[in-house]
């Protein structure tokens, strides 16, 4: 009896039933019938008992290895029949990963809220507080305490929404300044920024609004001087416009302050050169500034011998216009989403 | 302003071109609107006509032969005033007019014509200046071949200056002058005046009843001769803006733009009087102006009377029946200063704004007016050939003392942030030509009368400051130290803000100024009454609102109508009533809410919004909510809810009824509007670690029916109130209503967890709570187990 030539004929046998078999129910099957207790090979173990003594454990060794090799084709089988079966219920649930997903997009900030955030955190970066107030505001704080007694020919550059003789829509967030200081008491150094919505009687255009927001600074302290202003919006134009950017003072009026400036920074498109953006001036005028009027100090009850103090008001319209090349003012009121939601998150 | 470059040369000697000055001015002074050739156009020659035939072949062209010095042009007319022996402006060929016209070598009507005679149109000089027709006639000696620019004294640069109010000084020449020949440190030569009187004398007596006139100069002027004023004083008449007339008007005009100090002049012979009092005008007395028209005036108007009637409107207008004429051969010249604010009054009221009242309501040079008159006088006697009485009749009543204003040197460089030496600043103030002497670092400067506006030591740094260039100076920051932060409320903003944007809610701001007919719509409370502007811009914007909402509705309406379906946005707007602004939180949604596409869609609803509410409240540990339902007005009667925070209202919830949608086209829109104050009192600042449950918590359903109008959430919150095992939460996941249940009733699947930090929750103990609810609910609201 040549053994391996059997072995060898049922290892044959077994790899062709194995490749016919393709559920592992079938695969028990082919399981009995080769390595099984009734399986051919393990009928062979009967002929042992004709064999010598010293030839039996050879045989019954390899009779055993074969089993164990049957075993493992049937087991690798197994193993790929499964690995078949879970591919097939995978390719079941194939997608189309190019199909659009569910709309989850975030919504987007109003620019304008975006720069004002901006210029606070400049400010605050620098020790300022952001002080607020109401919109309805008195003629008193609005007007009369910063220079601007009621006969003052400066109030027709404001024409302003009365509501009565005393109270109307605040033209500027100035009376925050001064609410400000009056809750000081006069004592304490000023550091402050106000910004906020405030109303004139223009007619909307691309260039006009009737209500807009202004930013307004304030410092009130011993020595502070002109030259600090200067730094300080020289940091808001670098700021907001670029690191290369510088700023020029030109002497103009504001009943408020004396000296007073409106502020230009150099054109971020032609870097000074002149250019259409700039109207070939090289400058634009970003916004007003100066030093804070006696008057205005002692009104809030400040001691104008020992106290001075700077001011400025940045029109957050025009800073977000010039920036991001906006042609239309009334984009920021009209709240078309096609334009709301080209400012979406990030840093203005 | 508009300054002549020609005429400031007499003042400073200046080379630079227009352009340059204006730069300067700019950086130093006041702004520059735009500087211009008073004439923009070149090759402009004085020709002769020598002939002048009519055309061949056209009516209404003439054939001229011109001769411009070197070579006689034929040139074809058209001006019906072309005639032989005049001398005329010729552009020649090459020559380049206003708008870039180009004249060209041409043949009209088969003549040729190498040039054009110009009228003053042509050149740009606008007819409100000259009432010609046709081409311009030169009067005079003029040389034939020269510019024909500079022979008519419009060879000149205009600098247009846009003044702020503080510096009305540049109202007149001579303060333009003296800022100018401070910013170029050169020479400034304000020529004086002398004069030689008539043997006759001034009878006149001047007098006042009011404070309002400051002071009043009036000088008699004999053997006037009414005729047009030489060219040079025409042309800057023409620069400054002003038409020129005949020489006594353009006299009185030259000498307030040079001095600004406004002159007027009677004629004396109609004068009827030699007296002047000013008074106020009585209430209602009427005055006829010199327009002949009849005004009705008030106790606040200046009246120049001859004594016994008025004669005019001081510093206003003069009256009809004492005005200057072409005959007239004697005047009362006055030159007078009144109170900035009556004539302010006066010319706003009757709307006579003029270049009189307008130096008068924004103050004059105080210290000007006797050499105004004088200076007058001087150029009436060489242009108009006349003769002056004897002494000026005068009244004075301006304080001569004068006022000196302390600055140290310190407080300056403390202001300014420099480090100007005394010298340095000394010679500023010298350039200035301000009158001042310096002890011990101390300035004191005797307030010039030119510049009224000076006040106080600030007004000086302003000078000391601008003429020494704020470009020099060095750019720092404040040495004061504070902390910088974001109130709690300021902060809740913007991190709101952001959480909203995260849920896919866009930012708005809306207009705050409403209609009123409208400001009202989405307001729960009708009986709020709107704050109102008195002098609105328009209808539609006419009170402020009582909530963002409805601005925001047409904020939806725009962008659905432009095609956008999905509008799901917020703003953090405020609200107005009489007493109060309250900042609110208020949402719009319309259309598709993150949107699904291809897969199955869940249509916008009440409980989307609400989810979104529920979910900024969650993120801020904000519970204790309550949905009261309510019917509103604008409202779907039974899809709206009013918000309690803790037994608070603090705003509402709902769908905008569907008429409303209906309306603006729109489709459903769901609103939301909280009061942010109250939210932000609420939002719970981070607690202290609490430890996470050791235990397994125990999550039972169960299914109960109960009457259709019970509202879930009363069932949640007595199940919650009467819990005895600690509830981790009670949520309604399933609700059924159907005909197995029966009419009016629903069954609601309730899921209650529970959990104990310190043990495991048996089985009894749970099936005990659950028993004990259920029985609750059986007898508050006659609940059954399902
Ligand atoms: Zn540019």
């Amino acid at each position: 009896m040549d053994l391996k030539k059997i072995i060898s004929e049922h290892e044959t046998k077994l790899k062709d039933a194995l490749k016919s078999v393709d559920k592992i129910e079938a695969l028990q099957d082919v399981k009995a019938q080769f390595v099984g207790k009734k399986a051919e090979l393990s009928k062979l173990m009967r002929h042992m008992k004709d064999l010598p003594n010293e030839e039996k454990p050879a045989f019954g060794q390899t009779i055993n290895e074969a089993k164990q090799y049957f075993s493992s084709l049937i087991e690798t089988r197994k193993t790929e029949i499964l690995e078949e079966r879970l591919r097939q219920k995978l390719a079941q649930e194939r997608i189309d990963v190019t199909l659009p997903a569910p709309d989850f997009s975030p919504g987007s900030p109003h620019l304008l809220r975006t720069v004002i955030e901006t210029v606070e955190d400049l400010f605050i970066g620098m020790g300022y507080l952001v002080k607020e107030g109401p919109e309805v505001e008195s003629d008193e704080l609005n007007f009369e305490k910063l220079n601007l007694p009621k006969d003052h020919p400066a109030r027709d550059m404001q024409d302003s929404f009365y509501i009565t003789d005393d109270t109307l829509l605040r033209t500027h967030t100035s009376p925050v300044q001064v609410r400000t200081m009056l809750a000081y008491g006069g004592k304490e150094p000023v550091k402050i920024i106000c910004p906020g919505k405030v109303y004139r009687r223009d007619d909307d255009d691309a260039t006009h609004s009737h209500q807009f927001m202004q930013i307004e600074g304030l410092v009130v302290d011993t020595d502070t001087s002109l030259a600090d202003l200067k730094g300080t919006l020289l940091a808001v134009a670098q700021k907001m416009f670029g690191k290369d950017r510088r700023i020029v003072l030109r002497p103009s009026y504001f009943p408020f302050t004396e000296p007073s400036f409106e502020v230009d920074v150099t054109c971020s498109n032609c870097d000074g050169a002149g250019c259409n953006m700039c109207k070939q001036t090289g400058y634009i005028e970003i916004l007003g500034a100066g030093m804070v009027h006696n008057n205005v100090l002692e009104a809030a009850g400040y001691d104008s011998t020992k106290y001075q103090g700077f001011a400025f008001g940045i029109g957050v319209e025009r800073i977000a216009m010039l920036k991001y090349g906006i042609d239309d003012i009334r984009h920021f009121y009209v709240n078309d989403l096609r334009f709301n939601k080209q400012f979406k998150g990030g840093q203005s | 302003m508009k300054v002549s470059m020609q005429w400031l040369k007499d003042y400073v000697q200046i080379n630079e071109r227009a352009s340059v000055v204006a730069d300067k001015f700019t950086l130093y002074s006041q702004e520059v609107e735009y500087t211009k050739q008073l004439v923009d156009a070149t090759k402009l020659v004085v020709g002769y006509v020598k002939s002048c035939e009519a055309h061949p072949d056209a009516d209404k062209l003439s054939v001229c032969k011109v001769d411009v010095g070197t070579e006689v042009l034929t040139i074809v007319c058209g001006a019906p005033n072309v005639d032989q022996g005049q001398h005329v402006i010729v552009a020649r060929v090459g020559a380049v007019l206003p708008g870039d016209f180009e004249i060209k070598e041409a043949t009209i009507r088969g003549v040729d014509s190498s040039g054009m005679i110009c009228s003053l149109d042509e050149l740009g000089i606008e007819h409100k200046y000259h009432n010609e027709s046709g081409i311009h006639v030169i009067e005079g000696e003029v040389t034939v071949g020269a510019n024909a620019l500079s022979a008519l004294y419009l060879d000149d640069e205009i600098i247009a200056l846009d003044l702020t109010p503080n510096r009305m000084d540049l109202l007149s020449m001579h303060g333009v002058a003296y800022d100018v020949a401070a910013i170029f440190d050169k020479e400034l030569n304000i020529p004086e005046v002398r004069l030689t009187y008539s043997d006759l004398k001034n009878p006149m007596k001047i007098r006042t009843e009011t404070a309002a006139c400051m002071s009043y100069y009036g000088s008699v002027i004999d053997d006037i001769e009414v005729r047009p004023s030489p060219l040079w004083m025409r042309a800057r008449l023409i620069a400054a803006g002003v038409r020129p007339i005949n020489n006594v008007v353009d006299i009185t005009n030259y000498v307030m733009i040079e001095t600004g100090q406004p002159l007027h002049a009677f004629d004396y012979d109609l004068f009827d009087s030699d007296e002047v009092v000013v008074r106020l005008a009585k209430h209602d007395e009427t005055f006829v102006t010199l327009d002949d028209k009849t005004r009705v005036l008030t106790d606040q108007d200046i009246l120049i009377t001859n004594g016994k009637r008025p004669v005019a409107l001081g510093g206003v207008m003069g009256g009809a029946d004492t005005e200057v004429h072409d005959q007239t051969r004697t005047i009362l010249l006055e030159s007078a200063a009144f109170n900035p604010l009556n004539v302010r009054k006066t010319s706003t009221r009757l709307d006579l704004r003029s270049e009189s009242s307008l130096r008068f309501e924004k103050g004059i040079d105080l210290g000007k007016t006797k050499y105004a008159l004088d200076r007058a006088t001087e150029l009436l006697i060489k242009y108009a050939n006349a003769s002056v009485r004897k002494d000026v009749a005068y009244f004075n009543h301006v304080a001569t003392e004068e006022k000196v204003i302390d600055v140290t040197l310190d407080k300056i460089n403390r202001v300014l942030g420099s480090a100007y030496t005394e010298a340095h600043v000394a010679h500023v103030l010298k350039r200035l030509r301000f009158d001042f002497t310096v002890s011990d670092g101390c300035f004191n400067i005797v307030k010039p009368s030119r510049r009224p506006d000076f006040e106080t030591y600030q007004d000086i740094i302003e000078e000391v400051g601008r003429i020494s260039g704020y470009g020099d100076l060095p750019a720092t920051l404040p040495r004061t130290v504070t902390v910088g932060a974001l109130t709690p409320l300021q902060k809740f903003r913007r991190s709101l803000r952001r959480l909203l944007n995260g849920l896919g809610l866009d930012e708005v701001i809306t207009y705050n100024l409403q209609d009123s007919e409208k400001v009202h719509k989405l307001v729960l409370d009708k009986t709020l009454q709107p704050i109102k502007v008195k002098h609105p811009m328009s209808q539609n914007r006419n009170v402020l609102r009582l909530s963002p909402l409805y601005g925001m509705v047409e904020a939806v309406s725009y962008n659905v109508a432009r095609r956008r379906d999905s509008v799901h946005i917020f703003e953090l707007g405020t609200r107005y009533t009489e007493h109060h602004e309250r900042e609110v939180l208020s949402i719009a949604m319309h259309g598709t809410y993150q949107n699904r596409y291809w897969q199955s869609t869940q249509t916008l609803n009440f409980y989307t919004i609400k989810g979104i509410f529920e979910a900024v409240c969650k993120h801020y540990n904000i519970d204790s909510l309550r949905y009261e339902q309510i019917e509103a007005d604008d409202y779907h009667p039974y899809q709206t809810a009013r918000i309690f925070l803790e037994d608070q209202a603090i705003g509402h919830i709902g769908k905008m009824h569907p008429s409303l949608s209906a309306e603006l086209d729109l489709a459903d829109v769901y609103l939301l509007e909280v009061d942010l104050e109250n939210l932000a009192e609420h939002a719970e600042a981070l607690k202290p670690y609490e430890a996470i449950e050791r235990y397994p918590s125990v999550e039972r359903d169960i299914a109960i029916v109960v009457s259709e109008d019970i509202a879930a959430g009363k069932i949640i919150d007595m199940i919650r109130s009467h819990a005895q095992v600690q509830m981790k939460e009670a949520v309604v996941f399933d609700v059924y209503v159907g005909e197995r249940l029966g009419k009016g009733l629903k069954s609601l699947g309730i899921r209650m967890v529970f959990s104990d930090p310190n043990q495991t929750l048996k089985a009894e103990v749970i099936d005990d709570e659950i028993q004990h609810l259920i029985e609750i609910l059986e007898k508050e609201y006659d609940a059954k187990l399902r």
